[in-house]
């Protein structure tokens, strides 16, 4: 007896081993522990034992019963904790991703940094007056930027801006003074398009107006922008430069973010690339602005979106930018 | 503009001392940028002076000579030359052989059987002038034997400018002006320029200035018995290294003067030009330029004149009837400062910008006419001892510019540097510029020479610029911002449009596009369109500005469907309605065209989306009144938010698109902007969840030929205190279901409340006229 239920389990085991569904154990278990099972038989047929038998072989019987119902149900359980490997999970469709326009992206870089110097990004038009764009930035009317040469007048008077300096004006006019400004936007020149030349581009402007502004303010404020976008350290240098809307002007230069700063072609070997003009504000345009600039000064500048844009993604074609062509548009991402 | 460093060394004493390869470093950082720097000179080597002994033709050729040349060694040197001006007792340049030209070696070699041990050279050939008839004609005081390049000014540097970077300077439109700046920036001193007074004991020429707006002022003299014209070779070499053409001493000495001080000057023939009257030319008239182009002025355009005649356009070019000839002895010499707008404007009119309107356009000080021409003077005495001053150096100068005069607060000057210069240094700076400073307790009393006060200098901040600018700018520290606590967000049209944008490209795939701000006149006329609108000035092609974005976006559609079946692009752009700027979002769905239901769903599913994950708002699509005969008239919708109009949604008729891409449809959706951002964002409270279950009813219904907005209508009258929503959750041909989601509050539903609802339902169904599957 003790050798038929040894067997009993032996076999039980075997069987239970070969089985790899859920479906082959049950076979298996109404085998072995259902109400046809050689068990339940032995079971049945106990009453029919003696005394001494029923004593001997009653409790084995049932601890036999109980281990066996205890290894079918292991085995149920074991099958949900092992892998069910049955696809091939090495299968990858590639979905398609949307994307930003790579101005749009580094514009939301440079107005993030800004934004935790306490800047407000403002929006400016692109349709503006002549007053906006040059009187009030004290920009004379025989000045050579009016030409039509650059600038597209519009036959009912105003123009495409030819810059976002207007919103100095439209800020201060609405928030006055102290003020911390930048103004993203699109700019029109009236140009022949060629790889480098595009009539249509982004320039960003800033501007902080409070009481004693100097100089090195400006420099920080470059220097810790272009580090950030350009994901480098990079010194920056200033230049006299002229712009009627700053006294006074510079120009700012980077040191070339590809020879870093040693010599290449892309920086004409001088080590460094023109980026950023600016200055402090003129006190005509805090005039314009109605700010008194016997009390305020400041600092203003204007990066070009366009021209960034292109060194951080090296686009060497600005035409690219404005072709709407999905080809090169796709490979910018969304952040 | 191009810089002779043999010439800037002219005006500074001790010159020697200044590295002149690495001070345009310097010069790039506290003046103006420097373009480039080049060493002329280098390209030949082994070229001295000699002189022809001999001349005989050569007996196998029709121009060559045989040469004898004497060129300081023992023997004379056998030279075979073609050159015409051969003649004894020249002397010239010789490259013997063993010296290079352009890096070829010169070698003995037989030139037609007959040796030839050098070469003698043109001015070209030594790449010191244009000139190529001949071999050089040096003077015949001239050493022979010593290397040419220490008897000519041939080694030099080149410096070339920027313009541009030269706009406000019209000081340093001359090389005497760089040279003051060069002595700023290394502490050298300036040397005075040497002149030739004028006595005036003579009579005054005749001058009259009938227009004192356009013409500040006018200097001439007369100069007889000018009996050398020839440039001497020292002022060609030079005038070819800053990129002018030597014509004749006289007119080279007008350019010259213009080179070193700025000052454009015109030399007229004395034999036509007698008097003078400057003033407007009449309409139409017409006058030949000293380059023999025939040219029609305007009023506005300022001539040299006298009575009906005319000698000149003021301050661009001279006329061809007056300008001097081989034989002109006699000149009438002007010096004139003239109006820097007009003279611009006239220039851009004629289409002719010259060195003197290039330099009168920056506003030139009037104070430099009168120096210019004894300059002038001085120099032609050099070549012409014997010349005779015929008249007063009459100056018709009826407003005289005086020296600004600027207080500069020391306070100020210090806010703007961050650093506190010593009155010391101060002074030494603007000094060193040709200012004059009296230092006060509390500021600077500053006077500005007019070199720098036509237009350049007038106020504090000038002052600021040019004390931080020679004191060091690299010196000047970046400082950080000081920032108040408390910052206010003024503006947020940039961050919701971004918002926008982010969502469209991460949540649907689309592609964010920038298109001109003008239609494509080409695709307009593809599509047999017309648009009218604001246009641009002076432009025939692309000159109407965009009124609807998401037409405008057609010709990106087109582009991408050369590579594209379908495609979903957007952008965020100006468009001028009703001559004002509008911001408008467009997105467009282009593909094949038995995809448009998918579009279209799409579309107003994105709709939805927008307003919902963004503004908190639901949106509700009517239908649409079209005037644009390019949209599909039936399936246009108008989409209102609050029940205002905020954009529409469209689909181009498949007449145009045909145009563009057979069988592909365009669905288009345009977004107010400028409305968007003045929404409010709706605030969401939080709800109370029941804890009771709650039971999802479908109810399947059968439309016949009705349409879901019917079926929506009659949903919105049935009403229950359990239902919490309801919504289509999916249609099969004209069977489409609704699933109502119902509990309570107090309670869990039983059976019985269940079919009481069902059967309200379908009754209520009924009633409005639809079946409904039990």
């Amino acid at each position: 007896m003790e050798k038929e239920l040894e067997n009993l389990k032996e076999a039980l085991r075997n069987e239970l081993a070969e089985t790899k569904k859920e479906a082959d154990i049950l076979n298996v278990k109404s085998k072995y522990v259902g109400k046809k099972s050689r068990i339940f038989e032995l079971l049945s047929d106990l009453k029919n034992m003696s005394v001494d038998d029923k004593r001997k072989y009653g409790s084995l019987m049932n601890v036999t019963k109980k281990e066996m119902e205890m290894m079918v149900s292991d085995a149920l359980e074991n099958l949900d904790s092992q892998s069910s490997n049955l696809f091939d999970d090495t299968i990858e469709f590639e979905k398609e991703l949307g994307s930003l326009h790579p101005i749009t992206i580094v514009a939301k870089e440079v107005t993030d940094i800004l934004k935790r110097m306490g800047f407000t990004v403002v929006s400016g038009h692109e349709m503006e007056t002549e007053y906006y764009n040059f009187e009030a930035l004290n920009i004379p009317k025989d000045h050579p930027a009016r030409d039509m040469q650059d600038t597209y007048y519009l036959d009912n008077g105003m123009l495409l801006r030819t810059q976002t300096s207007g919103d100095q004006i439209h800020s201060m006019e609405r928030f006055g003074a102290p003020l911390r400004i930048c103004s993203p936007g699109r700019t029109f020149r009236n140009e022949d398009l060629d790889a480098n030349h595009e009539n249509t581009f982004f320039q960003i402007e800033g501007m902080v107006i409070d009481e004693g502004i100097s100089i090195g303010n400006l420099m920080y404020v470059m220097k810790l922008v272009l580090s950030e976008v350009l994901k480098q350290e990079v010194d920056i240098r200033l230049r006299p430069g002229f712009f009627p809307f700053t006294e006074p002007s510079y120009e700012m230069d980077i040191s070339c973010t590809i020879c870093g700063g040693s010599g290449c072609p892309t920086c004409k070997n001088s080590g460094w690339i023109e980026l950023i003009p600016g200055g402090m504000v003129h006190p005509n345009v805090l005039r314009s602005g109605g700010i008194d600039p016997d009390k305020y000064n400041g600092f203003a500048f204007g990066i070009g979106l366009t021209r960034l844009a292109m060194m951080k993604y090296k686009i060497n074609d600005i035409r690219i930018l404005n072709s709407g062509d999905i080809r090169y548009l796709e490979n910018f991402r969304i952040d | 503009m191009l810089l002779s460093c043999n010439k800037l060394k002219t005006y500074i004493k001790d010159a020697d001392k200044i590295d002149w390869l690495k001070i345009w470093d310097l010069f790039t950082i506290r003046t103006a940028e420097v373009e480039s720097v080049v060493e002329v000179g280098n390209s030949f080597d082994g070229v001295v002076v000699a002189e022809i002994k001999e001349c005989v033709p050569h007996p196998d050729s029709d121009h060559m000579h045989i040469l004898k040349v004497d060129c300081g060694e023992d023997e004379l040197r056998q030279i075979v030359c073609g050159a015409p001006n051969v003649r004894v007792g020249l002397k010239t340049a010789l490259v013997k052989v063993g010296g290079h030209i352009d890096g070829i070696e010169i070698t003995a070699r037989p030139l037609r059987g007959v040796k030839s041990y050098g070469m003698c050279c043109s001015g070209r050939e030594l790449s010191i002038s244009e000139n190529h008839e001949g071999i050089l004609e040096l003077d015949s005081d001239a050493p022979v034997g010593l290397d040419i390049k220490k008897y000519l000014p041939i080694e030099d540097i080149i410096v070339e400018i920027d313009n541009k970077s030269l706009t406000n300077r019209p000081d340093l439109w001359g090389s005497y002006g760089i040279a003051r700046e060069i002595c700023a920036i290394s502490g050298h001193e300036l040397l005075p320029l040497l002149l030739e007074d004028v006595k005036n004991d003579k009579e005054d020429l005749d001058i009259v200035i009938k227009n004192e707006d356009l013409c500040s002022r006018y200097c001439g003299l007369k100069i007889e018995n000018v009996l050398n014209n020839k440039t001497p070779l020292d002022m060609q070499i030079f005038l070819h290294y800053v990129g002018m053409r030597s014509i004749s001493l006289i007119v080279d000495l007008t350019n010259y003067l213009m080179l070193e001080l700025g000052q454009p000057m015109h030399a007229f023939d004395a034999r036509v030009v007698k008097s003078i009257e400057v003033g407007n030319a009449l309409d139409k008239d017409v006058f030949t330029t000293l380059d023999g182009e025939k040219r029609e002025l305007n009023h506005d355009v300022l001539m040299i004149k006298n009575k009906d005649e005319y000698f000149g356009i003021a301050g661009i070019m001279g006329g061809l009837d007056s300008e001097i000839l081989e034989d002109t002895t006699t000149l009438f010499l002007e010096s004139a400062n003239f109006n820097a707008g007009n003279i611009r404007k006239s220039a851009v009119y004629l289409g002719l910008r010259t060195e003197a309107s290039a330099r009168y356009e920056k506003s030139l000080d009037p104070n430099m006419t009168d120096v210019a021409i004894k300059r002038f003077l001085y120099l032609l005495r050099e070549y012409n001892k014997d010349l005779v001053v015929a008249s007063n150096l009459t100056d018709i100068y009826p407003k005289p510019l005086k020296d600004g005069r600027i207080n500069l607060t020391k306070e100020k000057l210090h806010t703007y540097m961050g650093i506190k210069l010593s009155d010391e240094d101060v002074v030494k700076i603007l000094e060193s510029l040709g200012f004059q400073v009296n230092v006060c307790d509390m500021y600077y009393d500053v006077l500005v020479p007019t070199f720098r006060h036509t237009k350049d200098i007038h106020i504090e901040e000038d002052l600021i610029e040019e004390i931080a600018r020679i004191y060091g700018l690299e010196k000047i520290e970046a400082t950080p911002l000081k920032l108040e606590l408390t910052v206010k967000e003024l503006d947020t049209i940039f961050n919701q449009e971004y918002e926008v944008k982010r969502l469209l490209a991460l949540k649907y795939n689309m592609r964010e596009v920038h298109s001109y701000m003008w239609y494509d006149t080409e695709l307009l006329r593809t599509l047999g369109i017309e648009k009218e609108g604001v246009k641009l000035l002076g432009k025939k092609e692309n000159n109407v500005l965009r009124d609807d974005l998401s037409f405008s976006l057609l010709n990106i559609v087109k582009r991408n469907f050369k590579n594209y079946e379908q495609f979903k692009i957007f952008e965020i752009g100006t468009v001028i309605e009703h001559n004002a700027n509008k911001r408008v979002l467009s997105i467009i769905w282009a593909g094949e065209n038995k995809k448009v239901v998918d579009y279209y769903m799409e579309a107003k599913e994105v709709v939805q989306s927008l307003f919902s994950a963004l503004k908190n708002k639901d949106v509700c699509f009517e239908e649409n009144v079209n005037e644009k005969d390019y949209f599909d008239k039936n399936l246009g919708k108008v989409i209102k938010v609050d029940g205002v109009k905020i954009g529409e949604l469209n689909v181009f008729m498949k007449n145009l698109t045909n145009k563009i891409h057979k069988k592909r449809e365009v669905v288009a959706v345009d977004i107010d902007m400028d409305t968007y951002v003045t929404l409010e964002k709706e605030l969401r409270v939080a709800k109370n969840v029941s804890k009771y279950p709650t039971v999802d009813l479908d109810y399947t219904i059968l439309m016949k030929d009705k349409k879901y907005s019917d079926l929506k209508e009659a949903l919105k009258g049935f009403k229950s205190s359990i239902i919490k929503n309801y919504r289509l959750i999916g249609v099969y041909e004209d069977k489409y279901t609704i699933r109502y989601t119902v509990g309570s509050d107090t309670k869990t539903l039983e059976q019985n409340d269940l079919a009481k609802f069902k059967d309200r339902m379908i009754d209520y169904i009924r009633e409005n006229g639809l079946d409904i599957l039990e």
